[in-house]
């Protein structure tokens, strides 16, 4: 007996248990709040984005959180996301938790646009309305699977097109440039590259590299200082968005290129506006994410109340310069 | 709901209840009889149920078949992953490369339903080679050529994501049908042909470690390599052969992962290597090598399966769902360098 008395005594678990609740009780419980109104008969929302690393996402559901804030007598809302970009198995699960919690619609960012598709039928088909935004699902699997999965975004490709022609302004014919591209099976992905390749081929200019980032900042910074490496007259980096954008602006910064190498983007997050101010990134796209959840939240809320039919709906992006902020 | 001061809540005190489950387990007899080892699985059995509970009372529609369908279904990739991690552990190695040769097994398993229009009876079999390959190198590696496996695997786990993307052309493949059905819930029953494989694996593989000369030797290679090969006994295919082992299962692990997307990833099972080291250390086992269970470490992949899909269901923020899982993991650890100190103390 004493020897347990004696044990106990000397318990740094213990004090570690208590530390643990002590830390925690501070944190900040803003999430909690959501379950307890399923029971009022509103429709719960889930919004299930990419990677909240990302800080469009992290506007995307600031967006939509100040909506559900407004409009709090209308529905419910459940916001989740995944640890980075290409994490599509814990996307999936996320897909299959509020299917299994008992949401009344989804919507979802997908971070692929043909691996999620199986689980966003089951959702379909356990009567839960599914709305596609941000990055398109892909047409054939849709098919294949029988899903109707309307798509609320914009079109990437005309805007990716209108950065990479204020770029294009400022380039002669037969320079060299390359571009950063997202996760490559995602449509918008896909899209965005093929704006910009669009606005290059225009403007007579070499596109010398196309490689992957996978939407990541990280990443991107070692792409592009593999780039500039490989090609030392680069004259430009075409980032398909503004993580990678920020990525390359190292990349170029650390090998001295700054006045060389012109960069643009795409998302208009917040951190790229200053680099837009003082010209170290030329221009970006806005896509509105904060209201991009919202109209996708609008169009769940519009099907579930039985007034509209699901169908696709483009919605706007407008370029970003520094002249326009 | 209640109106519950704010520790009661379920990410605060979930920790707290692991913890106390914990201890409790901790306070059983030391000495190996059934009823201890019981004993340990029944905490960690204890920690699930509090959770299950925890969640039902604050979640809404966990306490369902649908919940739980859904937990299942989810876990069979980590589960067999930690079925062989746990060997690699008990040996006192690591594998860090498991998850990336999941990826590449997964790419293997494309290639050949894909563009070589294979059945999944035959891609399977192959993907599991690829990973076995990957476990052989690792394993050859590391004792032939005395390297630590931490920096082999290490090593590996960046050769075979490579691998993976090369097989994949850094793009995910979609399969469809043909992969779907072995994690889709078979009809009346809810849970998934994966599941029941990757239970059966833990069954085989606990049997295995507690039953054959080979678990045996395993563990004496872990507690004590010098008095093993003094001993007598022929340490280095057994080292080897743990690794193939894990390998292989992540081979395995590829398929289910794959079942659950219908498609196949380049990036499949990223960071799974430490999700599985996390369920081995809260299943148990030390990461001192030497002691272990393969039933330890599933009740793990449950537990942590568990708390995330309720941390889900909740709607918690991102934040603070890392901080809650890495807390459980550090609190699980820090339990059982204590349990281990205190068995060195106390009298035999």
């Amino acid at each position: 007996m004493k020897s347990i008395s004696r044990h106990f005594s000397s318990f740094p678990p213990l004090l570690f248990c208590l530390g643990t609740v002590l830390l925690l009780s501070a944190c900040d419980e803003s999430g909690e709040k959501t379950s307890d109104a399923d029971t009022d008969g509103k429709p719960v929302v889930a919004l299930v984005m990419k990677s909240l690393a990302n800080e469009f996402f992290k506007t995307m559901e600031d967006g939509a959180r100040a909506h559900q804030a407004e409009n709090g007598e209308s529905y419910s809302l459940i916001a989740n996301g995944i640890k980075n970009e290409t994490d599509l198995a814990q996307q999936v699960a996320l897909v299959e938790q509020m299917v299994s919690r008992g949401v009344d619609a989804i919507v979802i960012a997908p971070a692929d646009s043909k691996a999620l598709v199986p689980a966003l039928k089951k959702a379909q088909d356990a009567g839960i309305v599914v709305i596609n935004i941000d990055n398109k699902l892909d047409r054939a699997v849709l098919a294949e699977t029988g899903a109707i999965i309307p798509f609320v975004g914009p079109d990437n490709r005309e805007g990716a097109k209108a950065v990479g022609e204020v770029l294009a302004a400022t380039l002669e014919a037969g320079a060299k440039v390359a571009i950063l591209e997202g996760v490559p099976t995602a449509f918008n992905a896909q899209q965005r590259r093929a704006g910009f390749e669009d606005a290059m081929k225009a403007a007579e200019a070499e596109i010398v590299s196309v490689q992957s980032a996978q939407w990541e900042m990280e990443k991107a910074n070692t792409v592009s200082s593999g780039i500039l490496t490989s090609h030392p007259d680069l004259a430009a980096i075409l980032a398909s968005n503004d993580s990678m954008a920020l990525g390359a602006a190292a990349a170029v910064k650390a090998s001295g290129k700054q006045d060389q190498v012109k960069i643009v983007g795409f998302d208009n997050i917040s951190a790229v506006q200053a680099m837009i101010k003082d010209g170290r990134i030329l221009a970006t796209a806005d896509q509105h994410g904060g209201k991009l959840a919202v109209f996708g939240i609008e169009a769940a809320l519009k099907i579930l109340s039985g007034e509209g039919q699901p169908e696709d709906k483009t919605t706007p992006v407008d370029l970003v310069t520094k002249e326009s902020l | 709901m209640p109106d519950l001061p704010l520790f009661a809540l379920p990410p605060y005190s979930a920790p707290l209840f692991i913890f106390s489950s914990l201890i409790l387990k901790i306070n059983m007899p030391s000495r190996p009889s059934i009823l201890s080892r019981f004993g340990e699985s029944l905490g960690l059995v204890g920690v699930l149920v509090l959770l299950v509970i925890l969640f039902g009372i604050f979640g809404t529609n966990f306490l369902t078949a649908s919940t739980f369908h859904q937990i299942a279904n989810q876990v069979p990739a980590l589960a067999v992953i930690a079925v062989g991690m746990t060997f690699v552990i008990i040996t006192a190695g690591i594998d860090l490369s498991v998850g990336s040769v999941m990826g590449f097994a997964g790419a293997m398993l494309g290639l050949a339903m894909m563009d070589w229009g294979w059945p999944l009876l035959f891609a399977l079999p192959l993907g599991m080679l690829a990973g076995l390959a990957c476990g052989l190198v690792n394993g050859w590696v590391s004792v032939r050529l005395a390297v630590p496996s931490f920096i082999v695997t290490l090593g590996m786990m960046l050769i075979a994501r490579g691998l993976a993307y090369l097989g994949t052309d850094s793009q995910t493949k979609y399969i469809g049908k043909p992969v779907e059905w072995l994690g889709a819930s078979i009809p009346g029953i809810g849970i998934s042909w994966a599941f029941l494989f990757s239970v059966l694996t833990v069954i085989v593989g606990q049997i295995i470690l507690s039953r054959t000369v080979f678990g045996r030797y395993v563990k004496v290679i872990g507690a004590n390599e010098e008095t093993a090969t003094l001993s007598g006994i022929n340490t280095r295919p057994i080292k080897v052969t743990v690794f193939a082992i894990a390998g292989a299962l992540a081979g395995l692990a590829a398929a289910f992962g794959s079942s659950k997307l219908a498609s196949v990833d380049p990036n499949a099972g990223e960071g799974m290597e430490l999700n599985a080291i996390a369920a081995v250390v809260i299943g148990g086992t030390s990461l001192m090598g030497g002691r272990g269970s393969v039933v330890g470490s599933f009740l793990g992949v449950l537990i942590m399966a568990t708390l995330g899909a309720g941390l889900a269901n909740i709607g918690v923020n991102e934040p603070v769902k890392l901080l809650v899982t890495g807390l459980v993991i550090v609190g699980a650890a820090i339990f059982d360098a204590w349990r281990a100190n205190r068995m060195k103390q106390l009298p035999s």
